[in-house]
């Protein structure tokens, strides 16, 4: 008790003078700019400024991710063993709380190792910065103190906090999450703003506007002012700087509230719920398949089932968010919307296609093999092929490019009769490829939904009944998701995207809706027909947890670049020019391969962090099975 | 060692090194000839890992299969077309061999210049956003007529909404300004880069329509408007009428005694000394927000008291009472002294910014109070209002006041007020509190159009504007604005001998004759 109290102890310095470090380098942060400005860039030894402030600030964003996406799957989890009265959820919950506080304490390092990379070389950028967001990093820091202590309360206190604190204990944990989103909502601002610092008319303000006609008449001293003001709408951009000047002329509030901001927040926030969810499943997969005992298997194989459920609920919506974010990004600039989704950037949205294509395919499969270890699943078993073709068709649709230009030859281009094949060519637009993203979502509904009823046999009545109203409305929903979709091909792109497009996503939604609460009152009283058999799931179906978590990674690190890469030769797009050697876009090959090492390293950390976990729990108590096994594993 | 082992080691070597020379872009292992790559670097990983995830126990085989998955994505990537915005460093151009030179412009197209996300360079692709410009160095010299090629491509680049292609839309942005922000040498490459589509590249160097530098310059030095021309600010002055109300000592009034259709001829402020007691940013705002301030006594004023109209000039004003003079048909001019607390109240149906808008007191019903309150405004956010209520101060919220209903009856001409209940104008059915009865009306049949108001207060309102049109920035073109700022800047009150001379002078010329017959 003495030593665990003492590491307990140790631990607790260790995360605070990391806390420490972190506030004395954002509060300093402003002033530290402020000296340096004479130097506009420095060098970053060996890998280059760009490459070391990317390599830093992704590897904080995916550790920020997994402290914010493991505590939602926590307290989800941990409410679930309330309610449940299972002791197996609240246990679950701990333990992924105990190597959040590793993963903490590492957020905490990287983002002064990235402050200190920004600060050093890029000092006028951090000095443009924080001196129009300067009140907001106050701010972070409070949030981060806020979370810091929650934090402390909610994993030290889980043992004293059971039983009739249960409600407390659980509050805390939502408070950790909500300290842990609004810091990751602080720190978007600020990113945000670089990609698109501007907003709408009509959140101007009078100083602003004044500002921005001055500009224009400079550029265009022929125009008068109502010439100029004939053209402004509501949804007129208006950039917050005096355009040749770059001198930034609104509110804090007006460069938070950015056109790409609230986006990215709901964003980054479902995100993180899958993200959390698939970190989870990965840890389970890892120690099932390590696992020697049947108890072990049983256990881990049910938190990866868990892990991966949490995962897909965020997975679901997630593209639809996604479409809101690019809506905004058109929105604030046609021609970045246009480079996004039709010239630069339009194979890293095939690669993207190919990585959700992994994601729902996996995810399908892992359920299908689940329900072989279910008592009665096997019924379901015959849709599978035709769930297969569909779910591989739309896959194959969402990534079929736009133009096969780039790719083809000038034979090939000429028997084509252009860059467009004359077959397949229309499955590249975009009305095409919503269509089956769509439909890959509600297969993928279909398959949880099979799942959900493995080994149970409804009481009700209308049973019978029920399942043709839900036939009926699986059936008219994606009816008229393809009709819509046909239709987008005949109309503008403004009412496609502004119209035809929601409406899909609406009826997507209330498809899944309608068929849950149906559903639910169906088996409401279900009598099992079998027990699910847990361990006794495929070794293949524990890669594929594996795999979907790294893919899960990837997919955060290739819209990083996207993200990021859309300001092209800007650090903040059309005020701050970027004339370092760095001011460009890499190309895509260029931008994944550091990923991919950015993948290694985290996982790596990851790895370490799971081995700490580990290690913990040998030195506590040697007498765990599992740990023995995975030990003589090692000396193999 | 076993063998086994061996292979096992020397596997995961393979899988380690192959990565990361496939990530580094390390050439193919043997042989690496440009046309001849034997076993790149990718088909030694992949079989690496198969290897690994055969021989070696879980958790090497899961480290195998997690690089494997890692590097899968690289490898995609690295299949698909691959663009960077990266141009080299194009700060001059060799047009010794103009081929060289469009071909620079052909990367600036697909990379910085963005050309082609809109452009297509393929007549048989689907149409554009943006014309094709397939043999666009051929074409340009006959889509303008009496416009040569390049000097259509130029005007294209730096003004492209200027000559629309039919059938397309003003939606290219002009590529020397920012995000784009091409230089000229830039913009020279391009312009060769399309003379080669189809025609023959020029290479005689080009002046740019526009000037860089002045425009650095004019919004940077602020106010941008004083790049004007003082002695044409002084026909500006004259020709937009100011000359009218203004006095400036020395110049005349040529048009002094006549009235206008456009504007009521006030007393104004003399500018005689304008720049010597003012910021010149002041001047400037008089210029574009006339309403902004206004100089005491010159203001215009409508006011209600006692039932009786008043409209004229704010003479003076106290915290007791105003003093308004009233211009009467015949040119006659009286003032009134008007007690504030003799001011009637006005119906005011949005709460938003009561001060901006003149309100010098407020009565309203909270939703939580049977009676209204009523008080001088001291304090007003975009949430609240707070009153001076007797010798204390109360805070209201906006939005939670009751609403009240005026509406006058089709039928009877009867004037309808109260509280109201529910409904609005667009439901089937309204409902009012009148006389502490609740009466249910038909909002479309039952009152006369444009009669009915929804109010949630009233106040007393003293709202002081500029005589000035409130138009007035709108009818002058800006560089107008700019020579009138320049000129009024001029006016210190020591030079007025030589201004007196300089219009003289002017006069004799006949040049501000021929500008105000203009």
């Amino acid at each position: 008790m003495r030593n665990n109290s003492l590491i307990t102890k140790k631990r607790v310095f260790l995360i605070l003078g990391i806390m420490l470090l972190g506030y004395v380098l954002l509060t300093v942060a402003p002033a530290f700019a402020q000296d340096t400005t004479d130097a506009e860039y420095r060098p970053f030894p060996l890998i280059g400024s760009r490459n070391a402030a990317w390599i830093a600030a992704q590897l904080h964003l995916l550790f920020g991710s997994f402290i914010l996406g493991v505590p939602m799957f926590a307290v989800i989890i941990e409410f679930i063993g309330w309610k449940t009265k299972e002791e197996r959820y609240d246990r679950m919950a701990k333990e992924f709380i105990k190597l959040c506080m590793g993963a903490f304490s590492t957020t905490a390092l990287l983002g002064g190792v990235l402050v200190f990379v920004l600060l050093w070389c890029y000092p006028k950028v951090m000095s443009k910065l924080s001196g129009i967001f300067g009140p907001t990093m106050i701010f972070y820091v409070i949030l981060f103190f806020g979370e810091t202590f929650t934090l402390y309360l909610y994993s030290y206190g889980w043992d004293k906090m059971q039983g009739r604190f249960k409600g407390w204990h659980l509050f805390l944990g939502v408070l950790l999450n909500v300290w842990g989103t609004a810091i990751m909502f602080v720190s978007n601002t600020w990113l945000t703003y670089q990609t698109s610092p501007g907003t709408q008319l009509r959140k101007l303000t009078e100083k602003t506007k004044e500002s921005w006609i001055e500009s224009s008449i400079a550029q265009n001293p022929e125009l008068t002012r109502s010439e100029i003001m004939a053209d402004v709408t509501d949804h007129t951009v208006i950039p917050l700087h005096n355009e040749t000047t770059g001198e930034f002329l609104g509110t804090v509030w007006e460069a938070v509230n950015n056109f790409t901001w609230m986006p990215v927040n709901i964003h980054r926030l479902i995100g993180n719920i899958a993200f959390g969810g698939s970190i989870v499943a990965a840890y389970a997969a890892f120690r099932f398949l390590v696992a020697k005992s049947k108890e072990d298997k049983a256990h881990y194989d049910w938190m990866g089932y868990n892990g991966n459920f949490i995962a897909l609920c965020g997975l679901i919506p997630l593209p639809f968010a996604g479409y809101w974010l690019g809506r905004e990004i058109y929105m604030f600039n046609n021609t970045m919307g246009i480079n996004m989704m039709g010239a630069l950037f339009s194979w890293l949205f095939i690669l993207q296609a190919v990585m959700i294509g992994v994601l729902f395919i996996g995810a399908n499969y892992y359920l299908w093999s689940g329900m072989g270890r279910i008592d009665g699943g096997e019924v379901y078993a015959r849709y599978r092929p035709y769930m297969i073709a569909i779910i591989v068709i739309c896959v194959g649709i969402w990534m079929t490019p736009r133009t096969l230009s780039k790719i083809s030859s000038a034979s090939e281009l000429s028997a084509m009769g252009g860059g467009n094949h004359p077959h397949i060519g229309f499955f590249g637009l975009m009305t095409a490829k919503n269509t089956a993203v769509n439909i890959i979502i509600l297969t993928t509904f279909l398959s949880f939904l099979f799942y959900r009823r493995s080994g149970k046999s409804p009481t009700v009545s209308w049973k019978g009944f029920g399942n043709i109203i839900i036939s009926i409305i699986f059936f008219l929903g994606v009816v008229s998701i393809v009709v819509i979709g046909i239709v987008g091909f005949t109309v503008d792109t403004d009412i496609r995207v502004n119209v035809l497009t929601p409406w899909q996503v609406v009826i997507a939604l209330t498809v899944m809706f309608a068929v849950t609460v149906l559903d639910i009152f169906m088996y409401r009283k279900a009598t099992t027909a079998g027990t699910i058999r847990w361990g006794q799931i495929s070794e293949r179906s524990q890669y594929v947890l594996i795999l979907l978590a790294i893919t899960f990674t990837s997919l955060m690190g290739l819209m990083g670049y996207a993200r990021s890469g859309l300001r092209e030769g800007w650090h903040i797009f059309g005020v701050m020019k970027d004339t370092s050697p760095d001011a460009f876009t890499p190309s895509l090959s260029s931008a994944v391969n550091t990923v991919s090492v950015i993948m290694v390293i985290f996982f790596a950390l990851v790895g370490f962090i799971f081995w700490l976990g580990l290690w913990g729990e040998k030195k506590k108590d040697n007498s765990v099975q599992l740990e023995d096994e995975v030990s003589a594993e090692s000396d193999d | 060692m076993t063998k086994n082992t061996l292979i096992k080691i020397v596997s995961l070597i393979i899988m380690v090194i192959s990565f990361i020379a496939f990530i580094s872009g390390a050439g193919a292992f043997p042989i690496n000839t440009e046309n001849d790559q034997v076993l790149p670097w990718s088909v030694w990983f992949t079989i690496s890992v198969l290897v690994n995830m055969v021989l070696w126990y879980p958790v090497m085989k899961l480290v195998s299969f997690s690089l494997g998955v890692i590097w899968f994505y690289a490898f995609v990537a690295a299949l698909v077309p691959n663009t960077s915005t990266a141009t080299g460093d194009v700060t001059s151009l060799d047009w010794s061999d103009p081929d060289a030179v469009a071909e620079i412009g052909l990367t600036i197209f697909n990379t910085k210049g963005q050309c082609s996300a809109c452009h297509t360079l393929d007549t048989s692709a689907p149409k554009g956003r943006c014309p094709d410009l397939t043999d666009i160095g051929l074409n340009a010299a006959s889509r303008v007529p009496g416009m040569g090629a390049k000097e259509y491509l130029i005007e294209s680049l730096y003004d492209p909404g200027k000559y629309l292609v039919p059938g397309y839309g003003k939606i290219m942005p002009e590529v020397w300004k920012n995000p784009i922000a091409l230089t000229k040498v830039e913009i020279e490459a391009v312009v060769a880069f399309l003379q080669s589509l189809g025609g023959d590249i020029d290479p005689e160097p080009f002046t740019e329509p526009i000037d860089r530098a002045e425009i650095g310059t004019t919004a940077a030095a602020l106010p941008p408007l004083l790049s004007g021309d003082p002695e044409a600010g002084k026909k500006v002055f004259i020709s937009a009428a100011c000359i009218s109300c203004h006095e400036i000592s020395g110049l005349e009034n040529p048009n002094a005694g006549e009235a206008s259709d456009d504007f009521e001829v006030v007393t104004a402020p003399d500018l005689s000394e304008i720049a010597a007691f003012n910021e010149l940013r002041y001047i400037e705002e008089s210029i574009l927000l006339p309403h902004a301030q206004i100089v005491s006594g010159y203001g215009k004023v409508t006011v209600t008291a006692n039932g009786i109209t008043y409209q004229g000039t704010l003479v003076s004003q106290d915290n007791e009472q105003i003093v308004v003079k009233v211009k009467a048909d015949d040119g006659t001019e009286t003032e009134h002294t008007i007690l504030l607390s003799e001011l009637d109240e006005e119906p005011i149906e949005e709460l938003d910014n009561l001060k901006g808008r003149g309100y010098l007191t407020l009565t309203v019903t909270p939703l939580d109070a049977d009676a209204p309150i009523s008080g001088e405004i001291v304090e007003e956010t975009t949430e609240s209002v707070t009153l001076k209520v007797g010798d204390s101060t109360q805070t209201v919220s906006k939005d939670a006041v009751k609403q009240r209903f005026r509406g006058i009856m089709d039928a009877d001409g009867e004037e309808v007020i109260g509280e109201l209940i529910s409904g609005d104008m667009d439901s089937e059915e309204i409902v009012i509190m009148v006389d502490g009865t609740e009466e249910t009306f038909d909002p479309f049949f039952d009152f006369t159009p444009d009669s009915t108001m929804f109010i949630l207060g009233s106040g007393k309102k003293l709202y002081v504007t500029s005589p000035m049109p409130d138009n007035f920035p709108f009818l002058l073109k800006v560089v107008d604005q700019a020579d009138l700022l320049a000129y009024l800047s001029t006016l210190t009150g020591s030079t007025t001998t030589e201004e007196t001379q300089s219009a003289e002078a002017s006069e004799d010329t006949g040049d501000t004759n021929e500008e105000v017959a203009e």
